[in-house]
């Protein structure tokens, strides 16, 4: 990792000024009932940035990413994903999804499908790859979040990193721009939290754009370059991790420091 | 076994218990002895009976089977049956097509009343719920005899009003409509059909393999379909070609007539050596550890030895009674016989025919004919009963099992990009027929059983024939023995079937 250019590089001493928007989010609200989930969100996400969301459980964070692959639906404002908007076109909502990798806090692998078939299982039916291919990939992915000896296991039989590195896998096969990670280490015993991060390091340096909701500070201080705390529905702060872990502006980010750390 | 163990400790491992405390011992003598015990209660209870109903001079011998009995049946494949054991027979022939029938029509329409409860369509989900509450809170029982009297309020049939030789008629005779069935040259047809679902497995595997290898949309199901479907048509013009074939079973049948009994004989005690064997060789195998070593307990052993028993018992059995294995031969040969003959029809002959329901009046009252296909009002109440009743219940059982597919599932499925159709064929349905099956398998069993009330609305089924038959030779306790047993035998079928899908569909855990 001695790279000096840009491309292999992550944290904040990068310059993505000159990058793409990935995602687009103006204004984005969101109610449950009488509940304000998502109050006016606005931020732009950078092709190849990496922004970690942190902030207090119930402020809106998993919500937040949700509604970027319309696993939820905002309701006012306007969310772009590489340029496409997310309305209630199906066709819109498709494409959306096969650009955007996710990873879940609880895996949801599918159990009754072995782990190559959860693996090749979108490639074959939504990218219309032919089987062989779509094996010789999923036996690479697996190769490269460090398990190609589980291939042929059922879901079940794995440890709980294993687990999220196949669903991983699974997300990256579908050869995603942007992934969005929701907690995924936040369900695994502290031994495994380390190997699906690592995992997610070398994604990050491969120039992936990513957006990660985790309680992970050391990620957070190593891979990202944003950080946007979150609280009760609002972007609170939004800042790189030097100042945002040593220097916060703002007396809410301050309270939920002190907190964590 | 340790290197220094205390010196009470190793007293205790040494000393051998007394066989009271010994719980090898205890195992063995409680086995043994609750075999005893069962046996004994068993034969007890048999004699016990007998001796009653000797002493009230009540025989409960099976002769009925084989005396000529004086009963007319409404319906089933004869209503003028010869013997007691006949009608039975008939019976249960009645039983099993309603089962069978019932079964297929309350699947189909559980599934849809099920999707129907999740609908999301206010309306469509509304009338779901009232189809469920409404019938599977009123007794079967009531709802059989509902349905019949709506049918026998329908209007009379005779030979001046309706449409005879229409396509449906409806009376208070039942249901009419068009029949197809299998005429002369069905088995020359069949045997094109066959040929044709060898080609057409062949063309699976090949669309198959294309579009495993160049992700083309190839549908292979759709394509092994249709190759049948064309040998089907093909068939019907072609099938005479194949009349020749009748002449191999003619060949099997005279194989089977010069065989002696010691062949069956010898299969037979081959079969049951080979099967407990390899169920002896499997449960040794499976009970040895990693490094090879037998850990079996004295359970283990009990059910070694049994099998074993049971396969020497069943040799005796074989051996001894020569009249099971001439049975087999005369079957055989009789099946082959008959097979033969299914080929030794004119060269012209369709292999099918329809004909449309006609109404006839061959005594004092007019009915339908037997061209049509004639559901009675009997059997009209009991289908109608069974299926809708059914069909709640397998309805909730069909949107339990789709609700108990976990959201994330259904999320992770989006999150891929994956189209509904798509989600629902590889992720919802495969996890939701794992829990449907098992209640519905139940349901399958219930819906069985109920048809016993067809003896509310006159249905020939078995415990109404059973009725008739043992009102007229009092034979009371074999003919309810022979209804348990029958009930008994369909229900094992019916669950061993569903067991082994239920096996197949289990997902692997550690």
């Amino acid at each position: 990792m001695n790279e000096t250019n840009n491309e292999t590089s992550t944290g904040s001493n990068r310059d993505l000024s000159n990058a793409a928007d990935m995602i687009v989010c103006e204004n984005v609200s969101k109610w449950y009932g009488d509940f304000q989930a998502l109050d006016e969100v606005s931020a732009t996400i950078k092709e190849q940035e990496v922004v970690v969301v942190l902030g207090p459980s119930g402020s809106g964070k998993s919500t937040w990413i949700r509604c970027i692959n319309r696993l939820e639906q905002h309701q006012e404002g306007r969310i772009e994903v590489d340029g496409i908007e997310l309305t209630n076109d199906l066709r819109n909502i498709e494409k959306v999804r096969s650009e955007v990798g996710m990873v879940f806090q609880q895996f949801n692998l599918f159990p009754h499908l072995k782990v190559i078939d959860n693996v090749t299982l979108a490639p074959i039916w939504v990218r219309k790859k032919p089987k062989v291919e779509a094996q010789e990939q999923a036996i690479a992915l697996l190769e490269r979040v460090g398990i190609p000896e589980q291939a042929d296991k059922y879901p079940g039989q794995l440890s709980g990193g294993q687990q999220q590195r196949v669903a991983i896998a699974r997300a990256l096969a579908m050869e995603p721009r942007i992934m969005l990670f929701d907690e995924p280490t936040s369900a695994l015993d502290p031994e495994m939290i380390k190997e699906v991060l690592d995992v997610m390091k070398e994604l990050a340096l491969s120039g992936m754009t990513m957006m990660v909701v985790t309680h992970e500070v050391g990620f957070a201080k190593e891979v990202a370059d944003r950080i946007i705390f979150m609280d009760e529905g609002q972007i609170v702060e939004i800042g790189t991790p030097e100042t945002f872990f040593t220097d916060p502006v703002e007396e809410r980010s301050k309270l939920f420091l002190s907190q964590i750390l | 076994m340790s290197d220094t163990p205390t010196s009470t400790s190793e007293k205790v491992l040494s000393a051998r218990p007394p066989l009271w405390r010994d719980i090898v011992i205890i195992k063995w003598v409680t086995q043994v002895f609750l075999l005893v015990v069962v046996l004994t209660a068993l034969w007890f209870l048999t004699s016990q009976a007998g001796d009653n109903l000797k002493a009230r001079s009540i025989s409960a011998d099976f002769n009925f089977i084989e005396r000529p009995v004086d009963i007319q049946l409404s319906e089933g494949i004869d209503t003028h049956p010869d013997s007691g054991g006949r009608a039975l027979w008939v019976g249960m022939v009645n039983t099993i097509r309603i089962s069978l029938i019932g079964i297929i029509f309350a699947t189909i329409l559980g599934v849809i009343v099920g999707l129907a409860r999740l609908s999301n369509n206010w309306l469509v989900r509304r009338l779901a719920t009232i189809w469920v509450e409404t019938l599977r809170n009123i007794p079967l029982l009531v709802q059989i005899i509902f349905f019949f009297s709506i049918l026998t309020v329908l209007p009379r049939v005779s030979l001046e009003t309706g449409p005879i030789n229409g396509w449906f008629h409806i009376s208070n005779k039942g249901i009419s409509m068009p029949r197809v069935f299998l005429a002369d040259g069905f088995y020359q047809w069949l045997v094109v059909v066959l040929i044709g679902a060898a080609v057409s497995y062949f063309v699976y595997k090949k669309r198959k393999r294309i579009h495993d290898e160049t992700g083309a949309d190839t549908s292979p199901v759709l394509w092994a379909l249709g190759v049948v479907a064309l040998f089907g048509i093909l068939g019907i013009f072609i099938h005479p070609i194949f009349s020749w074939v009748g002449s191999i079973f003619g060949a099997l049948a005279s194989l089977f007539d010069s065989l002696p009994i010691l062949a069956p004989q010898l299969l037979l005690c081959a079969l049951s050596v080979g099967l407990a064997s390899t169920w002896i060789i499997r449960f040794i195998r499976k009970n040895r550890s990693a490094r090879g070593h037998l850990s079996l307990v004295d359970d283990d052993w009990f059910r070694i030895i049994f099998t074993a028993a049971v396969s020497v018992a069943f040799i005796v059995l074989f051996v001894r009674w020569t009249g099971f294995s001439s049975w087999i031969l005369n079957s055989g040969r009789d099946l082959f016989e008959v097979i033969e003959s299914k080929f030794n029809v004119d060269g012209a002959a369709r292999p099918f025919d329809a004909m449309r329901p006609d109404i006839v009046q061959p005594g004092k009252f007019p009915n339908y004919g037997s061209s049509g296909l004639t559901m009675s009002i009997s059997f009209a109440a009991v289908f109608f009963g069974v299926v809708f009743y059914t069909s709640a219940f397998i309805g909730e059982n069909v949107r339990g099992g789709i609700l108990a597919v976990p959201k994330g599932q259904i999320e992770a499925a989006n999150a891929v990009g994956l189209k509904r159709s798509h989600a629902l064929r590889h992720i919802i349905l495969p996890q939701a027929f794992r829990v449907i099956l098992p209640p519905t398998g139940n349901q399958y069993l219930n819906l069985t059983k109920n048809t016993s009330l067809a003896i509310a609305v006159g249905y020939s089924d078995i415990v109404q024939v059973g009725t008739t038959v043992f009102n007229q030779t009092g034979k009371t306790l074999p003919v309810v023995g022979i209804w348990m047993l029958f009930y008994l035998s369909c229900s094992l079928t019916i669950s061993v079937i569903v067991n082994w899908f239920n096996v197949r569909m289990q997902l692997v855990e550690r």
